[in-house]
Parts: C-alpha cells; sequence; structure tokens
C-alpha cells in the first residue's frame, strides 16, 4: 500500500518535473553509447556520471554502451542512416569521425569554449596528431598509446630480456608465442602496422611483418583478445595492444607488463554525439563530463591519460592511479614529455584497404609459409 | 483426407505460410539479392567470382567441410556408442550415465571452449602439470588448431547423434534382431545387415546436423585463432563494416553457406525428410546384461567420456571464481568479485532471456504444432515445400540469419513508423524461426504415433476440426511437442550468432552478456556470466522434467 502510494508520488513528481518551465534545463533520463572502448572504462565513466546527472538535475539517466569494435560501429552508425540507435559514438581513430562528419552523420558539439580552448589542438612530431576537430564535430577525451604486453613468467621461461621496442619480438625465441590481432580486424591492430610500415618504409616495413606473422602463434578475433591470452599464459607477447586494455588485467590479478615503443601510436580516443541521437542533451552532458577533472580522473584510474596538460595520473599510494603510473612506465601526462609521432593518419586512411588487402594476400593466406620460412 | 474446409483452419493455413514468407523466405531472398548485386545496386557475378578465385577463401572453403566431415565422424563414433550402450546393455550407474550424457547439451557457445581452453591450453592445467613433471619447456598444442575445434564440437555434439540413434535404436524391433541371431548372423554381420539399415534415417539426420552445427560454428574457432574456415569468415567480414567490399564479401559467404545448406538438405533428403521419421513402432527392449569385463569396459568409457565432457564446466567454473589465474594448474585466490560485478546487469540478462526465449517457444507452438499437424493429417498443397523448408532453417547459420534480418527489416514499417530492427520483438522472432524446426519434428513425430481412427471418431460424433485437435489430438501428443518445445527453449536461450546483430541496447540476453564481458576482455565475467547461464538451463530442464513426469533421457528416448 505504502509502496504503491510512493510509486503514484514519484510518478506525479516526475509528471510535475517535465510540466515545470525548468524542463528545458533539464537532460533525458537515458543514454545509450556505441563504442569500442571496454567495458571496463565506459562503465565506471557512465556510472559516474549518472551519480553526477543525479546531483546536478536529480535525474536517474539509464545508461548503457552497445560494445563493438571499431569497424563495427562505424559501420552500424552509417547503417542507421541518421536514425541512430544510440546518442554517442565513443572512440577508435579521429579520420572514421571526419567520414561521419562528410556524411552529415554526426551533431555539432555546444562545448563551453573554456573546455574546447584547454585541449591542445594536436600532440606528437614529426607528426601531429589532432586532439579535436576545428569544425567541432568531435573531440578528443583520453590519450592511450597503443603498444606491446608480455608476461613476465613467460618470458623468464624462454630465457628472453623485456622487450623494449618492436623489433624485439622479432627473437626466434617467441616462435610461435606472440598474439596479434589482424589489422583488418582491430583500428589498434591497423595503426600500428602503419607505424611498423611507415617507420620503415614499404618493402622493408613489410618484410618486419611477415616475421611477425612468422612468430605469431595466434591470430585473435579481437584486439582486446590480445592481453587476454598474454595475461593467462597461453602467450608470452603481445602486439599493438591500447594501454588501458592490458591495464585492466593487471587490475583483475594478472602479472602482465605493458611497454610503449618510442613509435608507438597515441589516440585520443574522440567522442561525438550522433546526429538525429535520440537523447541529445544527456550526450552533451556525457562529453562535458567526461572533460571535467571528475570525468578525466575516472579514466586515470584504468590506464589511459589525461588529455588536458592541467591534469597529471596521480592518487594515493596504492591507488589504482598509481598502479597505472607504475605499470606505463611511470608517466604521469603524455605533455610532460617529447612525444615522438610518426604515424600519418592521413596516409593511413588513404590506403586502408590497400594495406588491408596486401595484409590478406601476404600475411593471412600465407601465415602457414611465414611460420615455415622464418 | 482434405484440407478441412472450416474457414478458421483455412485462415490458420494462410497464416502459417505468411509467417513462412515474410519472416523465413523474404529475408533470404535481400541476403541473396545482396549477394548478387554491387555497391550501386546492378546485378553482378563479380563478388562470387571473387570468392571462388580467392586462394584464401577457396582454402577455408575446403577447411570446413574436411571439418564438418570430420566433426560427424568422431561424434558417430562417440555417439553411436554411447547409444547403444544405454539402450541395448545393463550395467552399474547406467540411469545416471543416461543423464549425464545430456549435460553438454546444456554448454552455451564460447563457454564451452573457453572451459576447453582453461583446462587444455596452452597454460592450462594439463599443460602446466605437464610442464611442472616432465620438463616441458613448450606446452602441447590441444586446442589452437583445427584439433581443439574438432574437440569442441565432438563433445558438444556427440548427444546429437545419440539422441537420433537412441530414438530409432529403441524402435528396432528386437524380434527382428533376434530372428537374424536365430539364422546364424552375429556381432558386426548383424549389426551391419540389420540395425543399422533401421537407424539410418535417424542418424543421417542427426548427422545432418552435426554436420552442420560444425560449419556453421564460428565462435569456437575464432577463439582458438582458427579463421580459415567459411563461418569464421563471414562472421569477421561482416563484423568490420569500413572496408564495404569485405562487408558484402561476408554476406556473399553466408549466401553461399545458405545455398550450401540447400545443398546438403537436399543430399540427405531421402533420409531425413520428416516423412520418415517414426514410422516404426515402439517396443520395449529388453537390457542384455554384461560380463564383469565388458561392464568395467562400459563403465570405464562412460566414466573417461564423461570427464571429458565435464571438463569445460569444471573449467569455467575455475575461472569464474579464481582471480589472476595464469600458469598455475588451479587458480592461487577465489573470489566472488566476478559474480557481483556481473550481477549488477544479470537479473536483466536472465529476464530477457526468459521472456524472448519463452515468447520464441510460444510462437514455435503457435506455428509449428499447426505446421506438423498439417504435415501429417491433411494432404494440403504444399505440405512438401513446408517439411523441405522446416529442415532448411535447421541448417541456416545463425549469422546469416542474422545479417539476413537486419538487411531485411531495417526500414520504418508504415503504420507504426518504427523499423522492426528498432523493436524488441525482432529479438523472439528470429530466434522462433531459427529453432522452429525442433517444435515441429518433435510435434509431428508424436502426431504419427498417434492412430488418426480416434480423431476419426471424434469427428464421427460430431466435433470440428479445430475441437477434434484440441480435445483429442493435443492430450495424446503434448508430450512429444513437450520436447520439442523444451529442445526449442533451450538452444534459444543459448543462442547467440542470431540474434549478435540484432542486440540493441536493454535487449541483452545471456549468452549476448557472456559476449560482451568477452570482448571487453573480462573472460572471468564472462565465465561467472557463463555459470549462471548453465545454471538458468539445468534448472529449466529440472522444472520441465517435473512438469512431463519423465526423465529426460526418457523425454528424448
Amino acid at each position: 500500500m505504502i509502496a504503491n502510494w510512493k510509486r503514484a508520488a514519484a510518478a506525479l513528481a516526475a509528471g510535475l518535473a517535465i510540466a515545470a518551465p525548468a524542463a528545458a534545463q533539464q537532460i533525458e533520463n537515458e543514454l545509450v553509447l556505441i563504442t569500442p572502448v571496454a567495458k571496463t572504462l565506459t562503465d565506471p565513466s557512465l556510472a559516474e556520471f549518472a551519480k553526477y546527472a543525479k546531483e546536478k538535475w536529480n535525474v536517474t539517466v539509464k545508461t548503457s554502451a552497445l560494445a563493438a569494435g571499431t569497424p563495427v560501429a562505424y559501420g552500424r552508425i552509417v547503417e542507421w542512416k541518421g536514425r541512430p540507435q544510440a546518442d554517442i559514438f565513443w572512440g577508435g581513430e579521429s579520420a572514421l569521425f571526419d567520414k561521419l562528419t562528410e556524411q552529415n552523420l554526426l551533431a555539432k558539439l555546444d562545448l563551453p569554449k573554456s573546455v574546447v580552448d584547454s585541449i591542445p589542438a594536436a600532440i606528437g612530431k614529426p607528426k601531429a596528431i589532432p586532439l579535436k576537430d576545428p569544425k567541432g564535430f568531435w573531440i578528443g577525451t583520453v590519450l592511450e598509446p597503443y603498444g606491446l604486453v608480455y608476461n613476465p613468467k613467460l618470458y623468464q621461461r624462454l630465457g628472453l630480456q623485456p622487450p623494449k621496442d618492436w623489433d624485439d619480438l622479432l627473437d626466434p625465441k617467441l616462435k610461435g608465442n606472440v598474439a596479434q590481432c589482424a589489422p583488418t580486424r582491430s583500428s589498434s591492430s591497423h595503426a600500428t602496422y602503419e607505424v611498423i610500415l611507415q617507420r620503415d618504409g614499404d618493402p622493408k616495413g613489410w618484410e618486419f611483418l611477415k616475421r611477425l606473422a612468422g612468430n605469431t602463434g595466434i591470430f585473435t578475433a579481437r584486439s582486446r583478445d590480445v592481453p587476454s591470452v598474454v595475461a593467462k599464459g597461453e602467450f608470452a607477447a603481445g602486439f599493438a595492444v591500447p594501454s588501458y586494455m592490458a591495464f585492466e588485467d593487471r587490475l583483475a590479478g594478472f602479472d602482465i607488463k605493458f611497454v610503449a615503443p618510442k613509435t608507438a601510436w597515441i589516440t585520443p580516443e574522440p567522442i561525438a554525439v550522433l546526429a538525429g541521437a535520440p537523447h541529445p542533451k544527456a550526450a552533451l552532458a556525457f562529453i562535458e563530463f567526461m572533460l571535467s577533472e571528475r570525468g578525466q580522473r575516472v579514466a586515470m584510474e584504468r590506464g589511459v591519460f589525461p588529455i588536458f596538460p592541467k591534469f597529471k595520473v596521480q592518487g594515493a599510494p596504492g591507488s589504482k592511479a598509481e598502479m597505472a603510473v607504475e605499470f606505463t612506465g611511470g608517466l604521469r601526462s603524455y605533455f610532460d614529455v617529447e612525444v615522438t609521432n610518426i604515424y600519418d593518419d592521413g596516409i593511413a586512411q588513404k590506403r586502408y584497404a590497400e594495406v588491408n588487402s596486401q595484409y590478406r594476400k601476404d600475411i593471412e593466406s600465407a601465415w602457414e609459409e611465414l611460420k615455415k620460412k622464418y | 483426407m482434405k484440407l478441412p474446409r472450416a474457414t478458421p483452419a483455412a485462415l490458420g493455413f494462410v497464416l502459417i505460410w505468411t509467417f513462412l514468407a515474410v519472416f523465413v523466405l523474404y529475408p533470404l531472398t535481400r541476403i541473396f539479392y545482396d549477394a548478387f548485386t554491387n555497391e550501386a545496386g546492378a546485378f553482378t557475378l563479380a563478388n562470387f567470382h571473387e570468392f571462388f578465385t580467392d586462394r584464401f577463401y577457396l582454402r577455408s572453403f575446403w577447411n570446413s567441410m574436411v571439418l564438418g566431415v570430420a566433426a560427424v565422424v568422431t561424434t558417430s563414433v562417440v555417439g553411436v556408442t554411447v547409444a547403444f550402450l544405454l539402450v541395448r546393455y545393463e550395467f552399474p550407474y547406467r540411469n545416471l550415465f543416461s543423464y549425464l550424457t545430456m549435460l553438454p547439451m546444456i554448454l552455451p557457445p564460447l563457454v564451452g571452449v573457453l572451459g576447453f581452453v582453461f583446462i587444455l591450453g596452452r597454460a592450462g592445467t594439463v599443460n602446466v602439470l605437464l610442464m611442472d613433471w616432465f620438463d616441458l619447456t613448450h606446452p602441447i598444442n590441444f586446442m589452437y588448431g583445427m584439433q581443439g575445434v574438432l574437440l569442441v564440437e565432438t563433445v558438444h555434439l556427440f548427444p546429437m547423434i545419440t539422441l537420433s540413434v537412441l530414438d530409432a535404436l529403441s524402435k528396432v524391433d528386437p524380434a527382428l534382431e533376434e530372428a537374424a541371431q536365430g539364422m546364424g548372423a552375429k556381432g558386426w554381420r548383424r549389426f551391419r545387415d540389420i540395425t543399422m539399415p533401421l537407424m539410418t534415417p535417424g542418424y543421417v539426420s542427426g548427422a545432418l546436423l552435426v554436420f552442420i552445427w560444425t560449419f556453421a560454428d564460428f565462435i569456437t574457432p575464432l577463439v582458438v585463432g582458427v579463421q580459415d574456415l567459411l563461418a569464421v569468415q563471414a562472421y569477421l567480414n561482416i563484423v568490420q563494416f569500413v572496408d564495404r567490399r569485405i562487408f558484402r564479401m561476408g554476406i556473399v559467404i553466408s549466401a553461399l553457406l545458405v545455398v550450401l545448406a540447400i545443398v546438403f538438405v537436399l543430399l540427405a533428403r531421402q533420409y531425413v525428410s520428416i516423412k520418415d521419421y517414426s514410422s516404426l513402432a515402439y517396443s520395449k527392449i529388453e537390457r542384455r546384461r554384461l560380463g564383469p569385463a565388458k561392464r568395467r569396459l562400459a563403465v570405464g568409457f562412460l566414466s573417461l567420456l564423461m570427464f571429458v565432457s565435464i571438463m569445460p564446466q569444471v573449467g569455467v567454473a575455475l575461472a569464474a571464481v579464481g582471480r589472476g589465474w595464469a600458469l598455475t594448474p588451479l587458480p592461487l585466490e577465489y573470489t566472488l568479485e566476478f559474480f557481483e560485478q556481473v550481477s549488477i546487469e544479470t537479473p536483466k540478462f536472465i529476464v530477457n532471456s526468459i521472456l524472448y526465449s519463452g515468447l520464441a517457444v510460444l510462437v514455435c507452438l503457435a506455428v509449428g504444432v499447426p505446421m506438423a499437424w498439417i504435415m501429417s493429417r491433411t494432404r494440403a498443397p504444399g505440405r512438401a515445400s513446408m517439411d523441405a523448408l522446416t529442415t532448411l532453417m535447421l541448417a541456416i547459420p545463425g549469422t546469416a540469419i542474422g545479417i539476413a534480418y537486419i538487411r531485411a527489416f531495417n526500414f520504418p514499417l508504415p503504420v507504426f513508423d518504427v523499423a522492426l530492427t528498432s523493436v524488441w520483438i525482432i529479438l523472439p522472432l528470429v530466434l522462433a524461426v531459427r529453432r522452429l524446426p525442433y517444435t515441429v519434428r518433435g510435434s509431428f513425430s508424436s502426431l504419427l504415433l498417434v492412430h488418426p481412427s480416434m480423431e476419426e471418431a471424434a469427428r464421427n460424433v460430431g466435433a470440428g476440426g479445430l475441437r477434434t485437435f484440441w480435445d483429442i489430438t493435443v492430450p495424446l501428443v503434448w508430450k512429444g511437442i513437450l520436447v520439442g518445445a523444451l529442445f526449442s527453449f533451450l538452444t534459444s536461450i543459448q543462442e547467440a550468432s542470431a540474434t549478435l546483430f540484432l542486440t540493441l541496447g536493454g535487449w541483452e540476453m545471456i549468452p549476448f552478456g557472456i559476449f560482451t564481458f568477452y570482448i571487453a576482455g573480462s573472460q572471468s565475467q564472462a565465465a561467472a556470466l557463463g555459470v549462471i547461464l548453465i545454471a538458468v538451463c539445468a534448472l529449466s530442464l529440472y522444472v520441465v522434467n517435473r512438469v512431463a513426469g519423465t526423465r529426460v533421457g526418457g523425454l528424448f528416448g
């Protein structure tokens, strides 16, 4: 009886809230992300955002995330043709966001100028990595390197020194012990293939990648599986792993190490509101939240870096933030160091399909022969 | 008997065909349309040309065939042996074993292969022990490669063979075999000349199921790093949407899988046609007692089989409670944190699973039982096509159906101005279509056992067509229907491939949740949810058992 009465009162209150003039300031009570960013980062972010929305607007936002790899997420957004079943696209390469903008599938971001301005336009030399869209359709959220991982226990058993650079994965002792994801399946893998190709030039770059395939014991279905199989000890080393994915395995209690080679690419994990989003206000509120100190702190505890020079990964001794610092080699902010970047996203996107088909022809179809050859 | 002229029956007939046309034929046509057109929508054969000139696709094609055949061989050896032992012989714990052999049926996709990797992987329990005991530097590769896929499929699918043969074996009149024996045919000869031909129809339909299941499974190969298989290529090409050409090749491969399914069904048709199902009467089989040596052998074989069968469940259970389990035989630290983490969303998953699978079963019953009745009791036109369509539905890979639904129903419906793909009802629909054949077959086989004379009697005293059906037929066959429906339910609740592309936020069923946790990288959370799904399945099996009042083994036999 009392419960019924309470429910009626709540309904009444909700009805009044809608009728009240303040409604214009209100955000919708639902938010759906479509994202390649793993649950381990999206869940805490959404949970913290829900708390924030409750405090600020007294709205209980029902949040959910459609988990999909970058290509899948992109494809679904294109398939939705402007009638999206999600509000926000978060993560992946900024060039894909530009492609969506061209197709009029993104809504312009109406963010406070002070927030946008405190994010630098780009980071890295000689090639600059854009951190926000000059046209204002997407904005970076965090900085995240694509590096390599290894299992210390297996490295010891194999008699190997910890890896420092990509080339260390070609060690013959690692035969059959490297895990990677095909560049056709994973955007982080594709970007790292490009890093190698742009570092070494085409013929030498492909030679490197073929030798890497010769050492590879598994091509996983998704990039997220790479650190998993290394953490579990199924394979000794993994190629092209986003830092926070590996850190999750560390948090889950596994002994796994992450190394970002000097030339590792760093993604700003762009975020955008989809054109025609069912909950545009909640979507924008979420982005503002992620770019606030509170939002940045949530992300920093999961193994990624702040996108603002003003924040540093820092926490009490033994905190997750400090664990993350230790895990990524002592770095607290990418704005503290000289960032080397040789990856040119323009080049990469232009020959995206070509690299994929060359990979299919020279590596995927020839894997058995490569294993014997190298 | 002609098609009943009564309007409700005729209306029902039309409705059933409308359902089949809209939800089976139309989406499949859409897939073929995609396969034969280019991005501009013009007719082309280029897609197929590309497939048949690509070395990698051709190798995938060949590998898929080889794997399918290999799985049929291994499941047959295991499945037929088990069926024989259970039906024909008496030995200790026979009842227990007849329960346990059904265990692999409640092993959701992904969970099974993950469980095996935890035990038999390069860092699995067995390899860790071997490396410790024998000082091996390199683990033995049980899992990563075709051998791993074959192992998982064999353990998962042998009960299908067992069930299909069990049915036939229990119906083979022992008098026939005795007669053969009396005339001097013994052992192998008797099996070859008498028993085998009689169990062939059941066996072939089971083998077809095993072949197609293996052929269409992409999750197992993916986990163990095998990508040169057709179903895997279809899935991988489709889930990467960026490269439209590769995406279209995914659809082309799906279309090809459908074509191949049609071919296999046609090849096996003379056996699996629903008409041949259960044409012999049941008779009680006397079980023979085994001598002490053979008895030990039988118990030993079944125990070993059960040991291997239960490996994935054990592996998953350990992974669900083990923290940071790597390179040790058993987890060093135990925790319930993964159950806690998944518990936030789990209630929603469970509710969705039961709701959607339940609705799917209702649709299966509403469409499937009348279908079975039409096929068994009437001469209505189009029965043969109905039969063919039912078999075909079993054979079409889940991913193909899923993608067909997305392509076919992603337009705003006229009256509601909302696309069917944006309404959750599409999930129960796709599940129903995919699992309808089990209900049809279950109902059909039991309908055949009810003599039409009873229905005629009812009609003679003035009962109408529908009335006769509800008052006479249904009470007599409800157990068969229930078994079919149960099977539809169990396979629906474990379905991942067809629903994977169609699921939107808020509609997640348990297998989708397992997939999401796995994709998010938490094998432990995926394992925890896997344990919950296994529990839900086991519980629903138990409940249905209590309702039906028979043992599962009995239900299937």
